[in-house]
């Protein structure tokens, strides 16, 4: 099991971990709620270095982003992060994927912790002899920090304010630094990368701003209520981003992995698609419920209590690609009437 | 952990606490801990009757669903109304006011089978 490089910092602040795609991380410290309140009034920091992140640099880097991945990574300028997926010849979703371009052929790859060996071999053998990918997991820390008071807490701390989906390299306490204004909670901040021997100081300066340790259970609960899609739960192998809502992510522009699969989808339609729904009352809808309607029937994909709504929230795929009337969950052996609402969950 | 020495201790982690013929039943302080926040609790009406190991609810967290037993021969005699909007109060006050039901006990149930407090913190450590 691995497990992140300044695990003794999380343990002293009384953190439960869980294990996550191999790597035993913090689930939680205080509490899930109270961390999704912080990160939504204030500020929070999680640790995410079980994330993948392997870099690619050289001529025909851009080339070969641009031949894996179904969004045109060269559609963003230098200095600028882009949401993407690793397609497989299926169109099915083989990850989903946060690029950082930092220069012209320089780049980070953030894929999902779960599939980082799967998409950085698949990057490695079509990677022509001119292009170097090299795995900085292995020497460094990640950490998100997320919130309306996060960009101060991160100016504070390492003198650099990114912007939204913006990039940038730096140092902190002279040891290497790299940062994106990217996350997975719907709040301003930026998802931070040092090298392990400035990992625990960068983590306690974050404690000393005021930042709110936060745990894996946060990081789900706020997702959800954007309504951003867990690969393995809502996206996999066998889901197009076509069917999960996300026809946004493709740039037909190009020629990609899986993009011929998607055009004879594009043109025969869907069998199914990806909806967001609510539930009245607390009890929680959840991943594997089962949901039906008049136009078909499916499952939950992702489900929980929205904390800050305090209602039932949840993905779901749905035999039908018609406008959906009619939806009830099972929820623990009662059909609940459900609303079909387009994501985000939380307008903000 | 606490665990006052005034209660009996369930398998399962339910506490009873036995004041002439009602028994008050909740979960334990290690239950909760062990939950997580919870946000939802699903209890029977009064007078719903249930037999030793019987399911009588269930209680969510942000993180899963978990089933809570009645561990002896029993008739609901109240429940908690107060946890239907602040089911947190079990995560804050497990002993107090997050109790979940009282129970008027079955011809010849006693709480003499369950778990005395130092025989559950050996059980929970």
């Amino acid at each position: 099991m691995h497990t992140t490089h300044i695990r003794h910092a999380h343990e002293a602040l009384g953190a439960r971990f869980t294990d996550f795609g191999g790597w035993d991380m913090p689930l939680q410290y205080a509490g899930v709620l109270s961390e999704h309140a912080a990160v939504r009034e204030s500020a929070g920091a999680f640790d995410v270095s079980h994330l993948g992140r392997f870099s690619v640099d050289g001529e025909g880097a851009t080339a070969l982003l641009r031949s894996q991945l179904c969004n045109d990574i060269a559609a963003v300028n230098p200095g600028r992060a882009q949401y993407t997926m690793a397609l497989n010849v299926n169109g099915g979703v083989e990850d989903d994927i946060i690029v950082w371009r930092f220069d012209e052929e320089s780049y980070w790859v953030l894929p999902n912790g779960a599939n980082v060996d799967e998409i950085l071999a698949r990057f490695r053998e079509a990677a022509p002899p001119s292009v170097t990918i090299d795995t900085p997991r292995d020497h460094t820390v990640l950490f998100a920090v997320q919130g309306p008071k996060a960009l101060d807490a991160i100016e504070s701390v390492i003198g650099m304010r990114p912007g939204r989906f913006r990039v940038a390299r730096g140092t902190f306490e002279g040891q290497d630094l790299w940062v994106g204004g990217t996350g997975y909670t719907g709040e301003r901040g930026a998802e931070i990368a040092v090298t392990h021997d400035a990992g625990a100081a960068l983590w306690q300066a974050l404690m000393d701003a005021g930042v709110v340790p936060c745990g894996l259970g946060a990081r789900d609960t706020l997702r959800l209520e954007m309504g951003y899609p867990l690969w393995g739960q809502d996206l996999d192998e066998t889901t197009t981003p076509l069917e999960a809502g996300l026809g946004w992510v493709v740039n037909w522009d190009h020629e990609f992995v899986g993009r011929d699969a998607l055009v004879r989808q594009r043109e025969q339609g869907l069998g199914r698609k990806l909806i967001g729904f609510t539930t009245p009352g607390r009890r929680p809808p959840r991943h594997g419920y089962a949901v039906r309607s008049d136009q078909g029937s499916g499952v939950v994909s992702s489900g929980n209590i929205s904390p800050v709504l305090g209602h039932g929230i949840g993905l779901a795929y749905i035999d039908s690609a018609d406008e959906i009337t009619g939806l009830e969950v099972d929820i623990r052996g009662t059909w609940t009437a459900a609303a079909v609402v387009d994501p985000p969950f939380l307008k903000k | 952990m606490q665990i006052p020495e005034d209660l009996r201790y369930a398998p399962n982690h339910e506490w009873l606490r036995q004041t002439g013929d009602t028994i008050r039943l909740g979960i334990s302080d290690f239950a909760q801990d062990a939950l997580g926040d919870i946000v939802f609790v699903d209890l029977p009406e009064v007078g719903t009757s249930f037999s030793a190991g019987d399911t009588f609810g269930e209680v969510e967290s942000t993180k899963s669903v978990s089933d809570v037993y009645c561990p002896i021969d029993a008739t609901v005699t109240a429940v908690n109304g107060a946890l239907e909007d602040a089911p947190e109060l079990i995560n804050a006050d497990p002993y107090g006011e997050g109790w979940f039901i009282e129970l008027a006990p079955g011809e010849g149930a006693t709480l003499d089978g369950l778990m005395d407090p130092a025989a559950y913190r050996e059980y929970t450590e």
